[in-house]
């Protein structure tokens, strides 16, 4: 389980500062999935950033499984699989020695890693480019190579910056098995996307954030009625505010 | 530990699988180096050969005050050329390394026994004229001598007398020592491939990695970031390393096919290769730990590499300020760096003992700026900045 209570965040550019994040608190259930949902510099990476420990909030706290992020860091991050917004492969190495060199980051035994690879392998369908080298992979490739390499250490928490951003139609589709999957098996999913659609297939809890802050949350069905739209879309919309450019 | 070795091996392993890098990076110095040794001592040899034994031409103003003179420079393999137009012109030129000139009054002054005047015209800036003028220089004291020592015993004294002193020379300078002398350009050649032999390996291992945006992930593991910028200090240490083992063998390799020239007979003992690469290891430490910091401080790998240019003129430093001012060997100097393996290499291409301070301080200085430079680092790595690529 995620917790994450009031978050601040700020940045100091030559121009001034910006706050990216502005008082985000919601949680994230074990055997579900939370989408975070939210136009182009909403606040979704940095929320993200600061959940997995790579930022550190200005106000605010992050309880992953109870312990503190800024705390128990290495705990944390021991206990999250993430896949960061940029996510490149080193592409001289095979899909399976990015794979390894995670599970050996993580502390793992080469068995250990192994079993899970292939698990991952088989989950991902990633046997036909498993031992070839990343250079030249598909987009879909690599995020399937991303995601396992995420994933070797068998997390319970799983945390996933907009997943499907450049993927085919049938990778998306067998993407969101792979993470119904995860969710069966009781792990605690957290996703962002701007992409309305995508989120209100696959996630039991939606929160919609636009300008660093959380302007509504629920399910699916709950956004319906909190916003009195007829469709997640015009939800969407009316949830961030008319003024926004929506890309979806 | 077990994440510095996991992350070593890893960009070793990555490097070794780029050709142009192992070409570039670890065989293009070796390679030279055969190429530099075989064809410098061809050329210097070649030269010297030409410059002492060929026939000198001289011009010489004013031969017709001075006909024994000129007849008797003639017999020293000089040939007399006729007075030049434009006297400076031809030196400037470089047409000619030195112009003798006779002075008017030389006949006068010659039979007052007087000292007569000639005048040697050349350029001392220039390297070319140094053997000529030495050959000028003595053909004329060989002749004013004999003039001199005949003059004496016309007037009934002992040549001898002229002479309170007798100087003669021997030259206590080792065989090592003097071909030392020949390889003053190896210290920067050895310090620089030490200094930024690993330069590529690892700017593109932060650098280069924060800019192919795979450093996020890396970061989000659970490993320790000083552990996994160890690892790849270390793996650009173990590469910096390699290329300077590999430039010594070439340099041995090199020596044992040299027959002739300056280079001939020298040999590079397994013993020195030894010293050399300890003496070279915190230069190594040092240059790959001060990469890694200009690398996690900087946006990019270009601007990473636009610090490569000053950074290939620190070594040379110590060289050009010892060229101005030589200085005796002393202890501040050993820990001094690029100084320090300046002074070290020299003297083990000399041969000379190394004493045990001299080593301590050398190695304590070495490793310390190479701590301070690695904890430096460090604190950088731990920014926030250093994994947020875009």
């Amino acid at each position: 389980m995620i917790e994450l209570t009031n978050l601040h965040k700020h940045f100091k550019t030559k121009t001034g500062t910006v706050t990216a994040v502005n008082g985000v608190s919601f949680r994230a259930e074990d055997g579900a999935i939370t989408g975070l949902l939210g136009p182009n510099g909403a606040g979704k990476t940095t929320t993200m950033r600061i959940l997995y420990t790579l930022m550190k909030a200005d106000q605010g706290s992050v309880l992953v499984d109870g312990l503190d992020t800024t705390r128990d860091a290495d705990a944390v991050r021991r206990l999250l699989g993430v896949l960061p917004d940029a996510r490149s492969l080193y592409k001289r190495l095979t899909a399976r020695e990015n794979i390894t060199y995670f599970g050996r980051l993580h502390g793992m035994d080469e068995a250990s890693i192994r079993i899970n690879t292939d698990r991952l392998v088989e989950a991902l369908g990633m046997a036909d480019f498993i031992d070839r080298r990343t250079e030249g992979f598909s987009q879909g490739q690599r995020t399937k190579t991303a995601i396992a390499r995420a994933l070797v250490h068998n997390p319970k928490n799983v945390v996933l910056d907009e997943p499907t951003n450049g993927l085919d139609v049938m990778t998306t589709r067998a993407l969101r098995d792979f993470l119904k999957t995860l969710r069966a098996e009781g792990r605690c999913v957290i996703l962002s996307s701007h992409i309305m659609q995508e989120v209100g297939a696959l996630c039991d809890h939606i929160v919609v954030i636009a300008k660093g802050r959380v302007t509504t949350q629920g399910s699916p069905d709950e956004l319906l009625k909190q916003t009195g739209e007829s469709t997640l879309e015009d939800a969407f919309v009316k949830a961030i505010g008319a003024d926004e450019e929506v890309s979806t | 530990m077990r994440t510095l070795m996991t992350v070593m091996i890893k960009e070793l392993t990555e490097t070794f699988r780029d050709r142009k890098i192992i070409i570039n990076g670890l065989l293009m110095v070796p390679l030279l180096v055969p190429v530099l040794i075989l064809g410098m001592g061809a050329l210097a040899q070649s030269r010297a050969e030409t410059q002492l034994e060929s026939e000198l031409s001289l011009p010489v103003l004013g031969a017709d005050y001075a006909p024994n003179l000129v007849a008797y420079l003639s017999t020293q393999n000089i040939r007399i050329e006729p007075p030049p137009a434009d006297v400076e012109a031809l030196i400037s030129n470089q047409e000619r390394d030195v112009i003798l000139r006779i002075d008017e009054s030389y006949a006068d002054d010659w039979r007052q026994s007087r000292a007569a005047t000639v005048e040697i015209l050349f350029d001392s800036s220039r390297q070319d004229t140094q053997i000529p003028l030495r050959r000028v220089e003595r053909a004329l004291v060989g002749y004013s001598r004999q003039a001199g020592a005949v003059r004496l015993i016309a007037r009934g004294v002992d040549p001898a007398l002229n002479q309170a002193v007798q100087v003669t020379y021997r030259d206590l300078a080792t065989d090592e020592a003097r071909r030392g002398m020949l390889l003053a350009f190896l210290p920067y050649l050895l310090i620089l491939t030490a200094f930024l032999g690993g330069a590529y390996l690892v700017m593109d291992a932060t650098a280069g990695e924060r800019e192919r945006q795979s450093l996020e992930p890396l970061l989000a593991t659970p490993a320790s970031r000083v552990a996994i910028m160890s690892g790849k200090i270390a793996a650009a240490c173990v590469f910096g390393m390699l290329v300077l083992l590999l430039t010594l063998l070439s340099f041995k390799l090199s020596f044992t096919f040299v027959r002739s020239g300056p280079f001939a007979g020298m040999e590079v003992t397994m013993l020195a290769i030894g010293k050399l690469l300890i003496i070279l290891l915190p230069m190594v430490l040092i240059g790959t730990a001060l990469l890694t910091l200009i690398s996690a401080s900087v946006k990019s790998l270009k601007e990473a590499q636009s610090y490569m240019g000053i950074l290939m003129l620190l070594p040379v430093l110590p060289t050009a300020i010892l060229l101005v001012n030589p200085v005796k060997n002393a202890l501040w100097m050993f820990a001094t760096p690029f100084l320090a393996q300046n002074q070290l290499i020299l003297m083990v291409l000399r041969a000379e003992t190394i004493s045990m301070v001299q080593w301590a301080t050398y190695l304590g200085a070495g490793f310390g700026l190479g701590a301070v430079l690695w904890c430096i680092a460090a604190s950088l790595y731990h920014s926030e900045r250093l994994a947020i690529s875009a």
